[in-house]
């Protein structure tokens, strides 16, 4: 049974345990093992939550205006279990090259500066054991899967891209089996199945998923472990046709109009940026990652909170103050230019020299792309 | 949401942690422990605000009735180092500089406040910019590497005829990289090029400025380099 190559190397876990709180995953992601390092306002997306759940503590009006606002960084997957589902070399390899595993959530694993040598450590940590024997798959029928994947309604929840779409069929599930709304929004693309999974612990995890993961959104289906290396059989070798590709979005030419300060702030700055590029004395010190340091990076002092904050610019990656308009080799402002970047990375094509901005959350649209580049253009009238 | 508002709902964080920005006192009620709110973060960043306005004197009003004793505070720079009071210092002499001096608060501060604020001979205009000057410095001291401030410290060194050097200097450095960030840091700029006989510097100074300015006004650069 072939499944797609990533090399499981062994590394140093103990190691990849301070990384994991070095690079802040669980600033995200539960289940991570890690407690230290993120102090409770930094948990993105407990923040989030408590702010759905109406706990936090802030005025009903804002309350209200956020929640009608807030849509990423609602649920993201817990890593509890990992060593118990995943390929170790398939998380060294997506930590250093993530890419959009779940279609149906806004936003995706952001692009750190991550090592090899650091992947493969964290990875080392997430998946600590080394694999038990593969599974015998002999005699497992991809047809017979796939037509349990139909009849179970997977495609509930669940894409499987390059493969014929699998039917939204009702499952033999009742309502209160599963939260609906964070399973269908966290369940993977079924094409990485083969990437991410070796037999062995998919046909586990098909048959008692929370017996693997305590806090598993997927499903208990009924499946007999035939039935389970059947589904497995078909995840993991039915013909897949290339993904289809993503076009980048046009760039939109600078508009004629003034564009000033306070309508890029209030359409682009303030939504999403300011989240990371805080002015830290507002803060409680804490500038966020982008500003005062986080998420593995160093500070970059960088606020896009006030507009004589955006003109200070940002310290670059050899820690030298540079302007976040300073041209880049195409003429292209290095702030645009990382909007930009981040169209890029959604189609799938990272731009090496440049991270994508807002880090892992879904792209500025087009139109706000272009004021920015627009008041860049316009010499940044306040 | 407003920059105002931002700033009220980060304070509103803070107490939902129960951490006091300046946990000077609390008090007990009954069995639940109720940290001081410090209302100063707010009217800061209230004054921040008017500075951006235009409002420099409203600004200026803001802080001194805050902070009564700040005029005292810069000599030795320990002040400063607190956020709150580093930022409200800052806003006091940015407020200073740009009235030449002459703040003319006395109807909205406390008598024992007043002091030499209000500029109305040119020895208090004089000893006014010389504390802004030496307040920015201060600023300028703690927050290191930070652009905005060292442009706010290059206007200030501007009003000074025995800083004009360095100001001219530290503002032609932020311009060089194109981290210059206010336009009445490039006016400054401008006037100290017009003084030096620089006309090309001058108007490429003075064409900054109009582009960034809300207030044209703030650019104005005569041919002497008088604003």
């Amino acid at each position: 049974m072939a499944s797609a190559s990533f090399a499981d190397e062994a590394g140093d876990a103990k190691r990849g345990k301070e990384l994991v709180g070095k690079y802040q995953c669980n600033r995200c992601h539960d289940g991570t093992g890690v407690e230290s390092g993120v102090k409770p306002l930094e948990h993105c997306v407990h923040c989030h939550q408590d702010i759905l759940a109406g706990k936090f503590r802030a005025p009903p009006d804002k309350l209200e205006t956020w929640t009608k606002n807030l849509a990423t960084l609602r649920e993201v997957p817990s890593l509890s279990a990992a060593g118990k589902r995943f390929r170790r070399g398939w998380i060294a390899t997506f930590l250093r090259e993530p890419h959009d595993l779940r279609p149906r959530l806004l936003g995706s694993m952001p692009r750190f500066a991550i090592s090899a040598d650091d992947a493969r450590d964290i990875a080392a940590y997430l998946v600590p054991n080394d694999p038990e024997p593969e599974l015998a798959m002999s005699g497992a029928d991809a047809v017979k899967g796939r037509a349990l994947v139909e009849a179970n309604g997977c495609g509930t929840c669940h894409v499987m891209t390059g493969a014929p779409p699998l039917p939204d069929a009702p499952t033999p599930l009742g309502p209160k089996d599963f939260e609906t709304r964070p399973a269908v929004a966290l369940a993977p693309d079924l094409r990485f199945a083969r990437d991410r999974w070796r037999a062995a612990e998919l046909v586990k995890w098909l048959r008692e998923p929370r017996a693997v993961k305590a806090d598993a959104l997927m499903p208990q289906v009924p499946l007999t472990p035939e039935q389970a290396r059947d589904i497995a059989a078909y995840l993991l070798t039915t013909p897949l046709a290339p993904a289809p590709p993503r076009a980048v979005p046009a760039r939109l030419p600078v508009l004629e109009r003034r564009v000033t300060w306070d309508e890029v702030y209030d359409r682009v700055f303030r939504k999403t940026c300011r989240h990371c590029h805080a002015e830290p004395d507002y803060a409680l010190g804490d500038g966020g990652p982008g500003n005062t340091g986080g998420f593995g990076f160093a500070p970059r002092k960088l606020n896009l909170a006030d507009y004589a904050g955006a003109q200070a610019g940002a310290l670059d990656s050899s820690g030298q103050r540079k302007s976040v308009f300073a041209p880049l080799a195409d003429g292209t402002p290095w702030l645009v230019a990382s909007l930009l970047a981040r169209q890029a990375e959604e189609a799938g094509k990272p731009n090496p020299e440049v991270r994508g901005m807002p880090l892992g959350l879904p792209s500025v649209a087009p139109e706000d792309i272009q004021l920015v580049e627009t008041w860049v253009a316009q010499g940044r009238p306040q | 949401m407003n920059r105002t508002s931002s700033r009220i709902l980060m304070l509103a964080s803070a107490i939902a942690l129960g951490v006091a920005i300046a946990p000077r006192h609390a008090s007990a009620c009954g069995d639940e422990f109720v940290p001081a709110i410090d209302h100063r973060v707010l009217g800061v960043a209230r004054a921040e605000k008017a500075m951006q306005e235009g409002k420099y004197q409203a600004a200026a009003g803001m802080v001194v009735r805050m902070f009564p004793e700040i005029g005292r505070m810069t000599a030795n720079g320990v002040a400063a180092k607190d956020p709150l009071v580093g930022r409200a210092m800052r806003t006091l002499a940015l407020a200073t500089v740009r009235t030449e001096g002459a703040l003319n608060i006395d109807s909205e501060i406390p008598r024992e406040a007043r002091g030499t604020w209000s500029g109305k001979s040119s020895e208090d205009r004089q000893a006014n910019l010389t504390w802004a000057v030496s307040a920015m410095r201060r600023v300028n001291d703690v927050r290191k590497d930070d652009p905005a401030v060292q442009s706010d410290l290059g206007e200030a060194l501007a009003k000074l005829d025995d800083q004009k050097g360095q100001a001219k200097k530290v503002l032609e450095d932020l311009a060089a990289k194109d981290l210059l960030a206010s336009p009445e840091g490039y006016a400054a700029l401008a006037r100290l090029q017009a003084e030096a006989g620089n006309t090309g510097a001058r108007d490429a100074a003075a064409k900054r400025c109009e582009a960034m300015a809300k207030n044209p006004a703030v650019c104005r650069v005569g041919a002497g380099g008088q604003g």
